[in-house]
Order: structure tokens, then C-alpha cells, then sequence
């Protein structure tokens, strides 16, 4: 006899309680009566406890113990029959979209694949237990570990490729955990593998297949002329031209399309461009069928420019001149007095900053901010925080810094300075708490530098980056998206993507994973705060034509098979062992029964 | 159990001086030899009566017309062969002890005597299941005093009883009953009835024992019970209640009932019946 569970033997212990319950159990001298009914009593109060007395084998004992026997062998898995040994097969599926491109016989490199899978769990027959792992950035296992190989078929219906590009490594890693030592690892796509792979059947059921697809896609808006613009790059995987059905429609206008039009798409990339009126909402963009569905179309937004208002409040003379020669050559900037970004004298930086204004300070810092010392002229070696924003591009080669005064380091954190002396440095830990250049535009050389410009545009886009609303109103699916409120949320904030919706964090910035392609809608609360579009756009899962179809490698030749148990109704002892306790139980209840005083039965 | 054993000559001893009591109201039967209570045509005197035309002037007492000039005619008493159904308890409470067992048997024998001295066409009653058997003699009785069933035959539901029989019920009454419904079915279309209840003195009047597992002597359950003051309280005080319920229901009925306890001299138990109006002296 074998013990699946032995712990489960622990419920043995009921035997000697059963028994100990029988023997200190209250037993009165026996007395025939002849009217038993008119001793009858309600409820009596019992007087004093048990006593140990000789142990009554009784009926009610012998059948108690027999049931709390039979229970404990069930409960300890008591078996007859051994453990079998069983093929277990790790299967990694490539979730890649590819694997759903149809050939002429409308068959996919998907359908060969759970097919071949199929007709596996059948060669090595019921007994045999499956994994399967769905790849991916995070690869899931869609079926096990070591499932039944009745679970196999639904678990290949629930997969549907439709992943971006991805490497398989992270798939495999996990194919070969689940497997262990045990386990004969097949993978199945639609390309061979790159390389030789040690103890891996790779299974390859694409084919090489003409499609054509867009890779690329942006919307553009052109505020002067007032229209907008897609820009499509399309990818051919034939080597012939192909032609296509064009068709633009507007989200929320049904049955009307803006555009049809028949395209000749040239063999590998080409792109085009398309007018379309100003201030429309999302429009998609769809070519007719081919092999591949999922990147037969894209939905773009157009995107909202964010104009940056700016104010040049620095005293008339070189300094001024300077900056409105740096503003003027920046795009989507306006000049207001309720600016969102100030430039003017360092001395603007001493109060508060208001809600919504960034301040630029040049000149002498306020006294709060300097510590001893006199103003100095520098010529470098600066030292820039090279991953700051304000910074980029620059190179700062050339420059006389003048004017220089000694600052309070712990009121500054530096993005530029030279040796200990901060240069440009942000009086909190933010940029809206306002930046200090601490330099004497009068005297300094940076304004007639390529750095001045550069300067100005970083702070520009700095201020503009921040500003409420997405960096980017278009996406690729899995890309981060990041959107600022410039609000805290009024709100529960979640996002809609199709089918899908997900709670994100209360927060001014919301930032997450695109998730896959659709309009997406960013709602706080129920209202709708921006509409984003999210794309396929996979040049690789387009080009259909390096598909290959093929065996590679062989499965581990040391893979044991798994130890498995069948159920315990796979066993006789089980349901002998339930009979027994069903009978003992049963007939220890009609004793019970029996034994019970008429006047109680006919009150029950 | 042991079958019961009965002690005859010490029971015909008591039983000669013994018959039972013919009821006033009409008994059932053929001719006989037995004097009726009522009218007849034997040679004992019973009564006069004014004579009326039509009247046997056989019987009329020309010398009672001489003292009197009043024509009176002799009654003679009925000769009757009275119909008896001696109906018995044989469920097991009625041997729960060997003293209550003797006590049955003595009580059986002695009323199978008097039947016998009734010159009766006596029938022993057991049950719905087996036909009333003859008693031809008093020492037949003893056959049927085996007394293993589980059930009374008072319990079942036909007892199978003659038209205008006398009938003699003995049985400790000590089963769950509605008195009135029990009494009333014994009594329909009877001439008489004679409840006789027999119990152990300990049954009458139990006393405290302590601790007890209560065992029905009829396999109808059991239970552990203190028989303390307050429980042997409540067991008089329902026992009182199933004793005067037999009593009042016989007294509707028009029926008599005794209570005998195990134990009593059968003399003493004889005398006690004759009381009750069920049997009477020779």
C-alpha cells in the first residue's frame, strides 16, 4: 500500500479518542422497565462525570473505529496501484502577431502549430502532461504546469497571436524551469532559431507570405495652414508591387469615409502622405485584407500643440537682444505678460514662485542665495550634469563665463558649475522652483555662442514638457505613455482600450504601457480627459517574407518523464475504503437510531 | 424468560370458591345451565309478577290467589351459556421480573378457573393475529402464557372480540394509550368488561435508585436517568394519571377496574376482584 499524503495518517489519532470516548463514557446500571415512556424526562442535569470502567466492545465502537480508519487511509491517500511515469512536454508558443498571418488556404502558421500539437498529446496518449507557455515580454503560462492532456485543447483555443516582436529567450528560460530534468521542451513559430539550441525540439510552421503592412504612422497638424497630415509608411514583404484599397474614416462618423482610394505599395518600404482637414477627432487608417490583419490599420489622433508662453523681463541692452533672437527662432512659443515661463533678472527669483510660472533669473542671485565673496570670470573646465535636460546638446566650448558670484551651495542644486562654484543650478529640487544662470550677460561671451540658443530652446521644451497633457497624442502598442494632468484628479482616473480597462494611480502624471492597438481613452471619473491613439507598427512581424517552416534540433535525450498520480478514483482501495466508511456510518446511525426511546423518535 | 409455571393445586384451591360475576345486562349465548340475571325459565325462584292475559297459568300461585284474590304469576330465573373473552397481555413487560411473570401466571389461572366454574364457552384473546382459542380447561391457559412480543394486544388495531361477551382484559396497562379510546374499543358491543391491572409494587410506587440506564423491556429504546426524589416524584404522579384515567374511562364505559400488585396473596387478590364486581362467590 502506498501513502500519497501520509500527514493524512495524523487522523488515525481518532481511534484511541473514539475509544476514549467509549470508555469514560457515563454508563449507569442497566434497568428493564416495563413503561419506559413514564420515566420520560425533558432534560435532566447530569450529576458528576464518567468513570473508567472496563471498555464495552460495542457495535457503535467497533463501527466508529472502522469509519475513522477508512477516513484515515482516504485522507492519507492510502493507493494499491503505483505512480506512472508520463511524458511531459513544455510546449512555448510564439505569441508574435506573424503566427496568425493566413495563407491562401486561409491557414495560419497558429493552426499548424495546435495541430501538430494535437496530434503530440495523442502520439504519447492520455497519460502524458502538458505546459504551455504563451511568449512574450512577460511570458504566461496558458495551460499547467504539467497539465492534463484533456486541458490541451481549450487551452489552445484561448491563444490568439497577436504580440509585438519579441525575443523568445525570456520564453525559454521559463520553458526550461517548468521542465526541469523531466521535461521535452518544443517550441513552436514561425522562425528558425537563432542558433544552435541544446535540448530544444524547435518547431517551425511559418511559410514565406506576400503582405503588406503599415510600419509607421504620424499625424501631424500645421496650425498656419490649418490642415493636418498623416504620413504612413507602408512595408511590402513581396517582391512585386501590390495593390491596395486605402480607405480613411473618421471615429465616430460611421458608414462615411474621408478617403478611399486604390494605392500601388512598392516591394519592401515606402511611405506617403495624406491631407486631411484640421480638427478632426481620431481617424483611422485602413489598407484592405492580406495575410496579416494586425497591421492593416492604424487610428491616429491629432495632436494638440502646446504653446509655451514666455516673457522677456530682463532689462533693454545685450542681455534682452539676446534672448529675443534665441525665442525668436523657436516654434510654438507666444509672448504674453501672463507668461508660463519668465526670463528676466535673478532678483525675480527672491519671492514665491505663482502657480503654473517657471522664472529664469540671470545676474546676481538673490542675498539669501549667495554666500562670500567676489564675482568671478571662468573659462572652464565646467562640469555639467550630463543627463539634465537643460543641458542637451550643449557643449559650452569657447565660453568666457562671466560674472560668477559665490553661491550658497546648500540653497542651489547645480546642473552646471566649475569646481565648487555652481553656474546654472535650480533653487529647489525642481525647475518650477526657478533657475538661476548665474552669469553677467553683459559681460559674458554664451549669448554669441551655439550654446545660447540651445540654452534657451532646453528651458523652452523644459517648460513645454510640462506643461498639462500627453507627451505624445500617438503610440506604439507597448510603448510608455506619459500624461500630466496639470491638475490633481478629480476623479478616479482609469484607461479604456478596447475591451480593456485598467485603474491607474491617482496622480498628476499617469504614466503606463500602451497596451495594445486601439483608441484609447484616458477617463477621469467618466469624463473623457484625452483620446490617444495606439498602433501595431512592427516592421519586423510585417515582413512575412523570411518565414521558414521546419524541424531544428531534438529534445533532451535524458528527459525522464514525469512522476505522476492518477486521481484517487483511479484506485479500487479509495472506493473501497468509502464503502466502508459510508456502511459503518450508516449503520452505527440506524444503532443509534435503535437505540433511542420511542417517545423521543416520535418528538423528532 | 423462562415459560411461567403455575402452582394448580394451590390455585384450584383459592378458585373453588370463586366464579365469574354474570352482569346485569343481557349476555350473549345459547341456553344453558348457567343462571342469567335475568328471567328464564329455570326452577329457582326470582320474583312474582301481576298477572296479565296471555301469562303460562301454569305458573300462576293459586296459593298466593287464595290469601290474596290477587292472581300473581312466579318468575323463575334464566338458564344462560355465557359467552367469555379472557383477553391477555403477552408482551414482554408482563414478565419484566420473574415475581411480576408468577404473579401473571397465578392471576391467569385463577381467572381460568372461574371461567371454568361459569360453565362459560370461554375463548382466550391474544392478539389480532392468532383466532381466539377455547379454553375447554382451567390448565389450558398455561400454553398460551409465553410472553415474548413486543407489542400488546391491547395496542393493535382489531381485537378480535364476540358480540355481548363478557370480557376480562388482564394487562399492566403500562404502554403509551388514550384511556377513553382503549376502554371504549374493549367495551363496544360487549355485556361486560373487567379491566384487571397488574403491576409490581416498584412499578406502583418506585423509590430512588440513583443513576440507571433505562432499558424498555419491549426493545423500545433506553436512556440513562437519575431516579432521584424528583424523578420517582414524577413517575407516581404519572403513573396516578394513567391509573385514574383506566379507571374513569371503565367507569363511562360501565365497566369495572382493579388493580392488583405483584406479590398479594391470591386469596387476597380473589377477594379483591370480588369487590370489583368480577367475580363472585360460589
Amino acid at each position: 500500500m502506498i501513502f500519497t499524503a501520509p500527514l493524512g495518517l495524523l487522523a488515525l489519532l481518532a481511534i484511541p479518542a473514539i475509544i476514549a470516548i467509549h470508555l469514560f463514557r457515563r454508563r449507569f446500571p442497566p434497568r428493564s422497565v416495563a413503561g419506559l415512556f413514564l420515566w420520560q424526562v425533558v432534560q435532566q442535569t447530569p450529576q458528576g462525570g464518567g468513570k473508567v470502567t472496563k471498555l464495552p466492545i460495542t457495535a457503535s465502537l467497533i463501527l466508529e473505529c472502522l469509519a475513522a480508519l477508512a477516513l484515515a487511509l482516504i485522507l492519507a491517500g492510502a493507493r494499491v496501484t503505483p505512480a506512472s511515469v508520463n511524458e511531459h512536454l513544455v510546449i512555448l508558443l510564439d505569441d508574435s502577431a506573424s503566427m496568425a498571418a493566413i495563407n491562401a488556404q486561409n491557414q495560419s502558421p497558429r493552426d499548424r502549430a495546435a495541430q501538430r500539437i494535437l496530434d503530440e498529446v495523442e502520439r504519447f496518449g492520455r497519460g502524458v502532461r502538458i505546459t504551455l507557455i504563451q511568449s512574450g515580454e512577460r511570458p504566461a503560462v496558458l495551460a499547467g504546469p504539467a497539465a492534463l492532456a484533456i486541458e490541451t485543447r481549450p487551452a489552445l483555443e484561448r491563444w490568439k497571436p497577436q504580440a509585438q516582436h519579441h525575443s523568445l529567450a525570456l520564453g525559454l528560460r521559463l520553458a526550461r524551469e517548468l521542465a526541469g530534468k523531466t521535461g521535452r521542451i518544443l517550441v513552436f513559430s514561425d522562425e528558425s532559431p537563432e542558433g544552435e539550441m541544446e535540448g530544444v525540439q524547435w518547431i517551425a510552421a511559418g511559410e514565406p507570405l506576400g503582405n503588406v503592412g503599415i510600419i509607421g504612422a504620424q499625424r501631424t497638424l500645421s496650425t498656419d495652414a490649418g490642415k493636418g497630415t498623416i504620413s504612413l509608411t507602408l512595408g511590402n514583404s513581396s517582391t512585386q508591387e501590390a495593390k491596395r484599397q486605402l480607405r480613411l474614416v473618421v471615429d465616430g462618423v460611421d458608414g462615411k469615409d474621408l478617403l478611399a482610394q486604390e494605392i500601388s505599395v512598392p516591394p519592401r518600404v515606402s511611405s506617403m502622405n495624406l491631407s486631411i482637414p484640421a480638427g478632426l477627432p481620431a481617424v483611422t487608417v485602413a489598407l484592405s485584407s492580406d495575410a496579416l490583419q494586425r497591421d492593416n490599420d492604424v487610428t491616429l489622433v491629432e495632436p494638440r500643440p502646446q504653446i509655451v508662453s514666455i516673457d522677456n523681463r530682463l532689462p533693454k541692452g545685450r542681455g534682452h537682444d539676446a534672448l529675443d533672437r534665441a525665442l525668436r527662432s523657436i516654434a510654438g512659443v507666444t509672448r504674453s505678460e501672463q507668461a508660463q515661463l519668465v526670463f528676466g533678472p535673478a532678483s525675480l527669483l527672491d519671492p514665491p514662485p505663482e502657480p503654473g510660472v517657471w522664472r529664469v533669473g540671470f545676474g546676481r542671485a538673490p542675498q539669501r542665495f549667495l554666500a562670500t565673496g567676489n564675482p568671478q570670470d571662468l573659462i572652464g573646465p565646467f562640469i555639467p550634469e550630463k543627463r539634465h535636460p537643460l543641458l542637451l546638446g550643449t557643449t559650452l566650448a569657447g565660453v568666457v563665463w562671466a560674472g560668477a558670484l559665490p553661491v550658497n551651495l546648500s540653497a542651489v542644486h547645480p546642473v552646471l558649475s566649475s569646481g565648487n562654484q555652481p553656474l546654472i543650478g535650480l533653487l529647489g529640487s525642481r525647475p518650477d522652483d526657478g533657475i538661476l544662470f548665474n552669469l553677467d550677460l553683459d559681460q559674458t561671451n554664451l549669448s554669441r555662442t551655439p550654446d545660447w540658443p540651445i540654452l534657451i530652446s532646453n528651458a523652452v521644451e523644459l517648460r513645454r514638457q510640462n506643461l498639462p497633457g500627453p507627451e505624445r497624442w500617438n503610440y506604439r502598442a507597448g510603448e510608455w505613455v506619459r500624461v500630466r494632468l496639470g491638475h490633481d484628479p478629480k476623479g478616479p482616473l482609469r484607461f479604456r482600450c478596447g475591451t480593456i480597462t485598467r485603474d491607474l494611480p491617482a496622480a498628476r502624471l499617469i504614466e503606463f504601457t500602451a497596451p495594445a492597438p486601439c483608441l484609447l481613452e484616458i477617463l477621469e471619473g467618466e469624463e473623457v480627459a484625452f483620446q490617444l491613439g495606439v498602433n501595431f507598427l512592427d516592421e519586423k512581424e510585417t515582413n512575412l517574407s523570411d518565414r521558414v517552416r521546419g524541424e531544428f534540433g531534438k529534445p533532451n535525450p535524458k528527459a525522464g518523464g514525469l512522476l505522476t498520480e492518477s486521481g484517487p478514483e483511479a484506485d479500487p482501495l479509495f472506493w473501497s475504503l468509502l464503502a466502508i466508511a459510508g456502511i459503518a456510518m450508516l449503520a452505527n446511525w440506524c444503532w443509534a437510531l435503535r437505540s433511542e426511546p420511542v417517545s423521543q423518535r416520535s418528538q423528532a | 424468560m423462562p415459560p411461567i409455571r403455575v402452582d394448580w393445586p394451590e390455585i384450584q384451591r383459592v378458585a373453588a370458591a370463586f366464579r365469574l360475576a354474570m352482569p346485569r345486562s343481557p349476555v350473549g349465548g345459547r341456553l344453558g345451565e348457567r343462571l342469567g340475571s335475568g328471567t328464564g325459565s329455570s326452577l329457582e325462584f326470582q320474583d312474582y309478577r301481576q298477572y296479565t292475559l296471555g301469562d303460562d297459568l301454569r305458573h300462576v300461585d293459586w296459593s298466593a290467589y287464595a290469601r290474596s284474590e290477587v292472581l300473581a304469576v312466579r318468575l323463575y330465573r334464566e338458564e344462560v351459556a355465557p359467552r367469555i373473552d379472557l383477553v391477555l397481555d403477552l408482551s414482554r413487560s408482563m414478565t419484566v421480573t420473574e415475581d411480576k411473570g408468577r404473579a401473571y401466571g397465578e392471576l391467569c389461572a385463577l381467572l381460568a378457573c372461574a371461567c371454568a366454574s361459569t360453565e362459560a364457552d370461554s375463548r382466550i384473546v391474544t392478539g389480532s393475529a392468532d383466532e381466539a382459542q377455547r379454553l375447554e380447561r382451567p390448565e389450558q391457559i398455561e400454553r398460551f402464557l409465553s410472553c415474548d412480543a413486543t407489542l400488546s394486544a391491547l395496542e393493535e388495531q382489531r381485537i378480535p372480540l364476540r358480540r355481548r361477551s363478557l370480557r376480562v382484559v388482564v394487562s399492566d396497562f403500562l404502554f403509551p394509550h388514550d384511556a377513553d379510546v382503549l376502554v371504549g374499543r374493549l367495551a363496544r358491543e360487549g355485556a361486560s368488561l373487567a379491566l384487571v391491572q397488574l403491576t409490581l409494587p416498584e412499578e406502583a410506587d418506585p423509590s430512588v435508585e440513583g443513576g440507571r440506564r433505562m432499558q424498555d423491556v419491549e426493545g423500545h429504546g433506553e436512556f440513562d436517568l437519575v431516579i432521584d426524589e424528583k424523578a420517582v416524584r414524577d413517575y407516581r404522579e404519572r403513573f396516578g394519571r394513567l391509573r385514574l384515567g383506566l379507571a374513569r374511562a371503565a367507569r363511562r364505559a360501565g365497566a369495572s377496574f382493579s388493580h392488583v400488585l405483584a406479590g398479594t396473596p391470591l386469596r387476597q387478590t380473589a377477594k379483591a376482584l370480588t369487590t370489583a364486581g368480577v367475580l363472585e362467590s360460589l
